[in-house]
């Protein structure tokens, strides 16, 4: 991509590297909770640089310029990063240990877990800010919160195929809410082994 | 509001009828099981008050013949407290509710309100502090919503009915698995409990269950 014509100008670049650091922190913390507990908190990390059109699409519908300073300073996903954790309580473990690495700061967080969005989605979101340069967007969630989040994208995706959206939105609220109980059974259990 | 009373100790039931009376209820009084019976032939209760130990016919013996000729209405017994058997007897029996003896008018109150409540939320429904049970759909409906299991909802429902009181896990156990005992233990009984502390905890209710395992646990509310 030509620097001169991308939205994020030249830090491109350090947007990536940034991203990279990031999940290399993360696995790191998988290690080390690997080594004293013997069970991954997390299931699987993804990360991406929100595409140059992505990006515009959302200054216009911002009302923002579409230059760098909205690109790095106003919206705050450009880099973007996905924490898929098998249980529940992982999720906050993992908020923490990332709120306690170096040049970590958190800018704002929001708990869809704990005040869940009427559509049934879950997740732990949280911005934060590297090296008092750079955003980045942290989702946490459950696997099952996950397979979900798909599905439910996949719905909004499809929305003008001709079907009955009012049940499958009922459908997936119901599903969210039993897949929520499931986590925390889950979670339960696994507190009930470890106790053992 | 309907009540039917049937108590044989004529100054209990004389003091029970008043009390309902008062808080609005309409009260029919008999003092034995035949005219207990009776009286359910010929007009509809919203809430039956039973007595176990009555001439003529006992309290268990009238809840037997009830729901076997399905009148499904909800049932309170009021038993003497070392009548633990009876007690078991009595919930196994079909009925909905126990009061041992002696009992504050007040409870007695609260346990009928309790009842009656729960036949007209569509026969099911309860609440406590700021959730709700919904016995539908199995929703426990606080702030967020999760669907129970059919058995962790008939634990909650208990808990629910039962709010402030404290349960036996034995108590809980029989009411729930009653003859499928083999099938569960006090480590089952202590594993739903868990269940419940999340799930409730997850939808943001603002109430707590207290207790440890194999000893009696209690709803409470946060406040």
């Amino acid at each position: 991509m030509e620097i001169s014509n991308s939205i994020y100008g030249d830090m491109y670049p350090y947007l990536i590297e940034t991203m990279d650091r990031l999940t290399c922190h993360i696995e790191a913390i998988r290690e080390d909770m690997k080594r004293s507990n013997g069970m991954d908190p997390v299931e699987h990390v993804l990360g991406r640089i929100k595409s140059e059109e992505s990006m515009r699409e959302k200054c216009r519908r911002n009302d923002l310029p579409e230059d760098k300073d909205s690109a790095l300073d106003k919206i705050h996903d450009a880099i973007g990063i996905r924490i898929v954790c098998a249980f529940i309580d992982d999720v906050y473990v993992m908020r923490d240990k990332i709120l306690e690495l170096e040049g970590i700061e958190l800018f704002k967080e929001k708990d869809y877990i704990k005040h869940v969005k009427p559509n049934g989605y879950r997740s732990f979101h949280m911005i934060i800010r590297v090296d008092g340069k750079v955003y980045a967007e942290i989702q946490l969630r459950t696997i099952s919160m996950d397979t979900w989040a798909a599905l439910e994208h996949h719905m909004k995706y499809k929305k003008n195929i001709q079907g009955n959206n009012e049940l499958i939105v009922r459908e997936l609220k119901r599903c969210a809410d039993e897949l929520a109980s499931t986590d925390e059974s889950m979670q339960t259990l696994k507190d009930m082994i470890n106790d053992l | 509001m309907r009540i039917l009373i049937a108590e044989d100790t004529e100054d209990l039931n004389r003091v029970v009828t008043a009390m309902l009376n008062h808080a609005g209820y309409d009260v029919d009084q008999v003092y034995d099981g035949m005219a207990a019976l009776e009286a359910m032939d010929t007009s509809g209760y919203d809430a039956v008050i039973l007595d176990i130990m009555m001439p003529k016919l006992d309290g268990i013996s009238v809840l037997r013949n009830m729901r076997e000729r399905n009148i499904l209405t909800p049932v309170l017994l009021l038993t003497a407290k070392a009548e633990i058997d009876d007690r078991v007897e009595g919930l196994e029996a079909g009925a909905d509710d126990y009061l041992p003896k002696p009992f504050a008018m007040k409870e007695l109150l609260a346990r009928i309100k309790a009842m009656t409540r729960r036949t007209s939320y569509n026969n099911k429904s309860s609440g406590f502090a700021n959730y709700i049970l919904n016995g539908d759909t199995l929703e426990l409906i606080a702030e967020n919503t999760v669907r129970l299991s059919l058995k962790e909802y008939e634990v909650l429902s208990v808990f629910t009915v039962n709010a402030g009181k404290e349960l036996t896990t034995e108590y809980i156990l029989e009411r729930i698995w009653g003859n499928d005992t083999d099938k569960a233990d006090v480590d089952t009984i202590y594993l739903y409990v868990n269940y419940l502390r999340r799930k409730l905890k997850g939808v943001a209710a603002g109430a707590y269950i207290d207790g440890e395992r194999g000893g009696s646990y209690i709803l409470k509310s946060k406040d």
